[in-house]
């Protein structure tokens, strides 16, 4: 009896081990469990205008609840540091677009209950260009935008 | 074999402070090298976070996300020992990932 507690003991351990090297591994396919599907073909589109439809923001509403830290004048448009913040109360989703990049859609990234709505990232620009953020809360989408002045641009030659 | 990710975690009070850096080329497919061959396309097309193996954040990135990305987030109630993972897959197919605890700063 003591022998078949201690089995069972070691099987149950033993394979949620299993699963959590199949996890820390990266066999199982990450971003499997948050609710929003990310549309890939929005990241294939070659302007601003398609791009936003495709995400589903075409009639985004101006926001001042969303803020955006950027260089006004970037040297290296292969490196521009932005932040971004959004108030909005139930923002689960931001979006980042640089309206003259040949792929104007840049990332995207879902907040799930316990993040933070916010980030820091780093993105390329080919040349100067507005920078435009897209905040989405409870199926409403608000945006914001910035003129970004690059010196050099970042996207190759 | 690529570079290890840099993850760092920090608890202040409540809210957990990470940023990770994941060493990646993150070729848009877009470039030429000097002899005028197209680079192909590397790049990584999603990220994930988990706190304790709940997904909080979820990414989908572009070409146009610079290379060796680096990224900081904020998450709430959470506490130092709390198990923090990183995992990202590009567009060839390849991943990585790493894990790391949270540490009051």
């Amino acid at each position: 009896m003591k022998h078949l507690a201690r089995r069972n003991f070691l099987q149950v351990f033993g394979s949620s081990t299993a699963l959590s090297m199949l996890v820390g591994s990266g066999l199982l396919k990450p971003g499997m469990a948050l609710a929003i599907e990310f549309n890939r073909n929005a990241f294939e589109a070659r302007t601003a205008a398609d791009a936003l439809r495709l995400i589903g923001a075409a009639g985004a509403e101006t926001s001042p609840d969303i803020l955006l830290k950027a260089p006004e004048i970037a040297e290296n448009g292969a490196v521009v540091p932005i932040e971004v913040t959004s108030r909005i109360p139930g923002t689960t989703r931001l979006s980042v677009l640089v309206d003259n990049n040949p792929y104007p859609l840049a990332l995207q990234f879902n907040f799930a209950a316990g993040a933070i709505p916010t980030f820091q990232a780093k993105l390329k620009m080919a040349e100067t260009s507005r920078l435009r953020v897209v905040a989405s809360a409870a199926g409403r989408h608000y945006t914001l935008f910035r003129e970004v002045k690059v010196t050099v641009g970042g996207c190759g030659e | 074999m690529s570079d290890p990710i840099k993850l760092r975690a920090t608890v202040k009070g409540s809210t957990g402070e990470v940023r990770v850096l994941i060493p990646h080329p993150m070729e848009s497919g877009l470039r030429h090298t000097p002899s005028g061959q197209l680079v192909p396309a590397k790049h990584i097309t999603s990220v994930v976070l988990n706190l304790n193996g709940r997904p909080l954040i979820e990414g989908a990135l572009g070409s146009a996300v610079s290379a060796n990305p680096l990224f900081a987030f904020q998450l709430e109630g959470v506490k130092a020992g709390d198990r923090l993972t990183v995992a990202w897959q590009d567009n060839t197919g390849q991943r990585g990932n790493a894990e790391t605890v949270f540490l009051a700063a």
